[in-house]
């Protein structure tokens, strides 16, 4: 067999990710046949004959043969998992928004309620220092479906959107509705962050929270101290507390 | 195979601006996003479309400067609120051109030293671009200006300073402007498919002690290059729209090179004191006011834009919501990818084939791009550093991180000791997408037009103020001829349509 140059490296080590190292070493295990059993100098072999001999279904081997071992791959949108269910892990309702779900973040600061009937169910980053907390009724927005229902009957007044999606394209129709925002993910800088600015809308982003269901009554500490890119590049814990209120 | 065309310095020149461009994407990938969908695969296209620059663009460049070269469409750049600008030049050229070199060296599909002719004219095509364009302020680019971009000259912040319209929080005007620039921020990620690509900024400008202006474009905007918004775009009257900024008591500490700003204390609505609104494009004569002839019509335009776009955020919402995987890994692929057609667009030689189709050489990899390999190789790519090929000798520390690595392969300067390279990737093969096909209508300021009408009325027009006889007025020029008649020329020519400098030249200051 011959030898690629990458397999000379003096200082390369191996990806941190098992899967990574994994369809790394396959596709060079593919190249290294391919290049040995082409017959040409590597010169030949790299543009005008291996766009030919790498195919296709030469990549769709390498996937085959990772699904071969059983592995799952997780999966970040939910067209990919429902699309093709046999090769990614189940969503175990991740993309639900039933009245019974809630994040359940391990490092979420909660507490037991206090004389007034709010109780810490976790913390984010905020975006925009306000003069006043937010305070609203939580409604889950995770699924298109979602998405799709309020578009229909518009979101109620007051409503403060739990998502998990950081991005700024799947509330898109419906964001500048909400009175408030919690992500559970992205930082102050991530596209729902910066949409959040724009709009005004109080948010807290990268939130760790637990216990939190759709219909709760919910104030978000947007009063407090916004993250900074210093704190960011310092590791500087900045963060606004989110509670549940009593009904 | 072994040609020695390229020089040392060459060589040299090649690798200080692959460097430069590695240590920025390290810091802008580590403190200016993160980035999560659930309704795009945005790893997984983002990795499509570097493969696909990589095959295409060193060809599809020539092509483009086989009809104008890049100084001088980086200097019409000035002129206009195109993707031309950033983070279309400024980062996206060159890296997610060597983000698909990286790639394919990862793969043992190539070695440093192959598509060697390549890697240095797309590099320095980006070089030769940038300096042009940022020819008013003389750096390279925002990073090497410390997050900074004053790319206009003083002509025309006059005239975008001088034809604000001030406004205050709770009047019509405020509202009207901030529901506008929130929508059109919400509509932008929408078009480029969970990217931030449709909108940038440059800047920041002094207006005076408590002001500064900045300059934002929203780009792509209409049924023009992007096959998705045919239809569901057809009322929004405008692809590009320009809107310089003044805000009171906030500085903009950081304008980036993904157009990006952020800003002490953090901007909100009520800092914004002033407001205008220009479009601009290929065709047109630079920077043509919308709604600008009083406060009022200037509220109502920004209502009317604003119904508009969020009409269209609807649609194509729909739209999105009813696509498989594949058109989503398309559209997002080719978002990424033809973040630079614009270039094409000025010179004059779009072609969809080139533009809206992948590689089948790219293609090729799709089975590949499952959600999770994307993620994690994406993360490899630009903050991770842990692939193979970014490991150097344990003693070298990498800017920014002070690890033994480096996001970006060097050409070997070994080629010019006699080893063996290949110069190049080769010519663009016929491409495919899952997308329905581009119908041809482009908006554009001389109405919808064909792309072949498109293209030869761009290849006719030269603006005005890029003619020879103003082209080269520069800013050092003025500041010592501002009284001649050339400079009151070239100052009226730039004040044909503002409201309130029309004709009054380049007075002292």
């Amino acid at each position: 067999m011959k030898k690629l140059l990458i397999d000379d490296d003096r200082y390369g080590t191996p990806p941190q990710s098992v899967l990574l190292e994994a369809v790394c070493n396959s596709v060079n295990d593919l190249v290294r046949r391919r290049f040995t059993d082409s017959a040409l100098p590597w010169s030949q072999f790299v543009f005008s004959a291996s766009d030919h001999l790498i195919t296709q279904a030469d990549f769709e081997g390498v996937e085959k043969r990772l699904l071969d071992t059983g592995y799952r791959f997780k999966w970040s949108a939910v067209i990919s998992q429902r699309e093709r269910p046999e090769i990614y892990c189940a969503a175990d309702g991740a993309a639900d928004d039933a009245a019974s779900f809630s994040f359940d973040h391990p490092d979420a600061l909660v507490g037991e309620p206090d004389a007034a009937g709010r109780a810490a169910c976790g913390q984010g980053e905020n975006v925009v220092r306000r003069p006043a907390n937010a305070i609203g009724i939580a409604r889950y927005v995770r699924s298109s479906e979602r998405v799709i229902e309020f578009m229909n009957k518009g979101v109620p007044p007051g409503s403060i959107a739990i998502i998990d999606d950081s991005g700024g394209t799947l509330t898109a129709p419906i964001l500048e509705h909400f009175a408030g925002i919690v992500c559970a993910g992205g930082t102050i800088r991530s596209h729902l962050g910066i949409l959040a600015r724009e709009y005004g809308i109080p948010c807290l982003m990268n939130a760790k929270v637990r216990r939190i269901r759709d219909g709760d009554r919910v104030e978000l500490e947007t009063s407090a101290d916004a993250m900074t890119a210093e704190a960011y590049f310092t590791g500087e814990a900045k963060t606004a507390r989110i509670w549940k209120l009593a009904p | 195979m072994s040609r020695p065309e390229i020089s040392y310095s060459q060589l040299l020149e090649t690798n200080n601006l692959i460097q430069n461009c590695g240590d920025e994407t390290y810091w802008l990938c580590l403190t200016r996003t993160v980035q999560g969908s659930k309704l795009f695969p945005v790893s997984a296209y983002i990795l499509l479309s570097y493969l696909n620059a990589f095959y295409r663009y060193p060809t599809l460049l020539r092509k483009i400067e086989a009809s104008m070269p890049a100084e001088t469409i980086a200097d019409r750049a000035r002129t206009m609120g195109m993707k031309i600008q950033n983070s279309a030049i400024g980062w996206a050229l060159p890296n997610f051109y060597l983000l698909g070199r990286e790639m394919l060296i990862t793969f043992g599909m190539l070695r440093p030293q192959d598509a060697l002719e390549d890697v240095v004219y797309v590099m320095d095509f980006w070089k030769r671009y940038l300096l042009s364009w940022h020819r008013n302020d003389g750096h390279l680019n925002n990073r090497e200006y410390g997050q900074r971009a004053q790319i206009l000259p003083d002509r025309r912040l006059e005239i975008f300073h001088r034809d604000l319209y001030l406004c205050e929080p709770g009047d019509a005007l405020h509202e009207a402007a901030h529901s506008f620039l929130a929508t059109a921020s919400q509509y932008g990620f929408l078009i480029s498919c969970e990217s931030r690509i449709s909108l940038t900024n440059s800047g920041p400008y002094r207006l005076d002690d408590r002001h500064e202006m900045i300059v934002r474009d929203f780009m792509d905007l209409g049924e023009c290059a992007l096959p998705w918004l045919d239809g569901v775009a057809a009322d929004v009257p405008y692809n590009y729209l320009t809107v310089p900024m003044s805000v009171r008591d906030c500085h903009f500490s950081i304008v980036d090179d993904w157009g990006s700003f952020e800003s002490k204390p953090e901007f909100t609505s009520d800092k914004l004191a002033g407001i205008g609104l220009y479009t601009s494009d290929a065709l047109s004569e630079g920077f043509i006011p919308v709604g600008m002839a009083s406060r009022e019509e200037l509220t109502a335009t920004f209502q009317l834009l604003n119904e508009k776009m969020k009409e269209a955020t609807r649609k194509l919402w729909l739209r999105i919501a009813g696509w498989t995987r594949d058109q989503m890994l398309d559209a997002g692929a080719l978002t990424y990818y033809n973040i630079i057609k614009d270039l094409a667009h000025v010179a004059g030689v779009f072609a969809v084939e080139d533009w809206l189709t992948i590689d089948p050489r790219a293609e090729r990899f799709r089975p590949l791009f499952n959600d999770e390999l994307s993620d994690q190789l994406l993360g490899s790519l630009v903050v991770g550093h842990d692939l193979p090929g970014h490991r150097q000798s344990p003693y070298t520390m990498m800017q920014h991180s002070d690890r033994p690595v480096r996001t970006y392969t060097p050409l070997p300067y070994s080629v010019l000791a006699g080893d063996e390279y290949v110069a190049s990737c080769g010519e663009p093969q016929s491409g495919t997408s899952h997308l329905v096909p581009k119908i041809d209508r482009y908006r554009t300021t001389q109405g919808v037009l064909t792309i072949d009408d498109y293209n030869r009325r761009a290849r006719a027009f030269t603006p005005e103020l890029c003619q020879d006889k103003y082209r080269f007025l520069c800013e050092t020029w003025v500041k010592y001829h501002h009284r001649t008649p050339l400079a009151q020329d070239l100052y009226r020519l730039e004040q044909l349509k503002s409201r309130t400098l029309q004709g009054k030249g380049a007075g002292p200051r």
